[in-house]
């Protein structure tokens, strides 16, 4: 009896480190996927391309359900995908969808009480919050980008409109706890949900401004989707056309190969030719 | 030959100087406090697609969204020098030039959605007549919905409000007469202010439409809400009618036209936004209070007595609080 227990300890303790050393490979191949595909520069390669991909995460997240490595990077694929390359909205949504749950299940795993506080009252998710681990940025920050993601392909749904204070709340509690994470990803999105509400209504522009400053600065410029959302957003909020195209412009001059950022600034170039032909309509 | 060559170019030259200023596109500018990306947006925004393809680039609508044109006296005095030529705002906002444009807005007045629908088949061409008289044109009447007390403390009855601190908007003499009717001195903020104030606990108590009330995120301080419409709140489109007038009856008909069908989808999305808001609301942890028939009614009686008083200060004429007694009298079927 005694040998046996000792034999399942033996038994369960090697196929602890066999998982863990499938879950490294695991890691490391999806974050090499990730990177791989952040800097390619052609856009229809990755539109083409990724939703293999898509579907080989679904795979390895459906034999190792509560790995909350493969789920963030599950979420993030599916999250750029929707945001990048989806034009048909619901689909979009779909995806963007999947991207959060993906998200949401990562952070049931490593952040149980803030998990369990998204459903609830706004004060409630702050205290949640303010107990999370503020080491675990990488959770904290993969959860923030896919909800952020998933919040603007569904802006018809008054539920995710009326969650957008906790998102920003742990979008400041990130940008708290390490500002340069993802080049200052924090800081973009915080632009944008600050640039939403005019100051008539209430809103912060001028913070927004800050946000998105703050984002170019700790990006040392070289991620031209903070330029395009800047002025998207921002500028257009304010009806600043000087600013607006100026933003634009440097986007369209731009060289856009950088590490881990070609993909975005290549979409970035797209959208910003985009922008400045409807702005002459906006303004 | 020379001359009768030099006649013919100039006659030419006269000729398509007359048929460009004969086509002379007219740029309409609109200025509101709807921010881009609101259902409000891009209703508009499609309307004025529509009337640009229709008369063939003849009119063209340009908006300025977000309230980057100022105020509702900021837009009017831009209207006046011609620097826009149109509003869109609210019927509060607008009763600065026209003062029956508050006529919805009277405190505790209506019960139910289908009852405004009623009402406003008679009531809105009045309006629209009466903005006339002020030398305005009204192209698009929506309700945004109603709005309903929120507080971040427990409201159930007039003693429970007499001890709140109830915000109202600036200039709003409707909802100030309202509060004051009940007993309460509201304080009077402007919009821009009512968040942060809720913050600070300047004010615990305001009120707005559920979807208004998730836009400018007062759930995060808001609590309890209590469910029984105290106002009616309506979006208007005015344009300086002088620029109406000089249109073709063509296209004064094509802007009439798409203006009022894109308002009309507006109505069914608001209702339907507020529904979804509402839900939202509870689901964040707002608790909705529902009087009973008992207290409705004393609320009832506070809005009798505002409405009382308002038409004695003149802030509603004579004659449109008696079309709207005579027209809600019919629809309740109490018509003598």
């Amino acid at each position: 009896m005694q040998r046996m227990r000792f034999m399942f300890l033996a038994v369960t303790v090697a196929l602890t480190a066999c998982a863990s050393v499938v879950n490294r490979a695991t890691h490391q191949f999806t974050e090499n996927l990730t990177t791989g595909i952040l800097n390619e520069d052609d856009i229809d390669t990755v539109h083409d391309g990724v939703p293999a991909y898509l579907m080989l995460i679904d795979g390895i997240i459906e034999g190792d359900p509560e790995n909350a490595s493969t789920l963030l990077a599950g979420a993030k694929l599916y999250g750029a995908y929707a945001g990048g390359f989806v034009g048909d909205p619901v689909r979009a949504q779909r995806m963007a969808d999947r991207a959060y749950n993906y998200a949401r299940r990562a952070l049931c795993v490593r952040e149980k009480k803030l998990y369990d506080a998204l459903q609830g009252p706004f004060d409630q998710f702050q205290t949640a919050l303010n107990q999370a681990d503020k080491r675990d940025i990488e959770t904290l920050y993969g959860f923030a980008a896919a909800w952020a993601g998933r919040t603007q392909v569904n802006t018809g749904d008054w539920n995710a409109i009326a969650d957008l204070p906790k998102l920003q709340s742990l979008l400041m509690e990130i940008a708290a706890i390490d500002p340069g994470y993802d080049n200052g990803g924090a800081y973009l999105y915080l632009g944008v949900i600050n640039s939403i509400r005019p100051a008539s209504l209430g809103g912060k522009p001028e913070e927004g401004k800050a946000n998105f400053d703050k984002a170019l600065e700790l990006s040392q410029g070289k991620n031209q989707m903070v330029r395009v959302l800047y002025a998207q957003f921002y500028a257009r909020l304010v009806f600043d056309k000087e600013l607006h195209d100026k933003l634009l412009n440097e986007v369209l001059a731009a060289d856009p190969v950088a590490p881990r950022l070609t993909l975005i600034n290549t979409l970035a170039k797209v959208k910003a030719k985009a922008l400045l032909e409807s702005g002459k309509d906006y303004f | 030959m020379e001359v009768n060559i030099m006649k013919k170019y100039i006659f030419l030259a006269l000729a398509m100087f007359v048929a460009t200023v004969a086509n002379a596109a007219t740029t309409i500018k609109i200025a509101t406090v709807a921010p881009d990306g609101t259902a409000w947006m891009r209703e508009m925004r499609a309307g004025a697609d529509a009337v640009k393809t229709k008369t063939s680039d003849r009119v063209e609508i340009k908006y300025y969204p977000g309230g980057v044109m100022g105020d509702e006296p900021a837009v009017m005095r831009k209207i006046k020098i011609g620097q826009l030529q149109g509003g869109a705002l609210t019927g509060g906002e607008l009763s600065a030039i026209d003062k029956d444009a508050q006529i919805y807005s009277l405190p505790f007045l209506f019960k139910t959605p289908e009852e405004v629908d009623k009402v406003r088949v008679d009531i809105d061409p009045l309006l629209k007549k009466s903005f006339e008289q002020v030398g305005f044109e009204v192209l698009g009447i929506s309700g945004g919905g109603f709005a309903y007390l929120m507080s971040v403390k427990d409201i159930k009855n007039k003693d429970d409000l007499k001890a709140a601190k109830v915000w109202v908007p600036q200039g709003d003499h409707v909802a100030e007469a309202g509060f004051k009717a009940g007993g309460v001195t509201p304080i009077s903020l402007p919009l821009a202010d009512v968040y942060t104030s809720l913050q600070t606990g300047l004010i615990d108590t305001a009120a707005n439409t559920p979807s208004g009330a998730i836009a400018f995120q007062w759930h995060t301080k808001i609590k309890h809400m209590v469910d029984l419409p105290l106002t009616y709140v309506v979006g208007i489109l005015v344009v300086d009618k002088k620029v109406f007038d000089a249109l073709s009856a063509e296209d004064q008909k094509i802007l009439t036209d798409e203006l009022a069908s894109a308002f009309q989808r507006l109505e069914k999305i608001n209702r339907d936004d507020n529904a979804q808001a509402r839900d939202a609301l509870q689901k964040q942890g707002v608790t909705i209070f529902k009087p009973n028939a008992d207290e409705a009614g004393q609320w009832e009686s506070v809005g009798a007595i505002a409405r009382k008083q308002l038409i004695a200060d003149g802030e509603i004429t004579p004659d449109m609080a008696a079309a709207l007694d005579k027209s809600l009298a019919k629809v309740r079927g109490s018509a003598k």
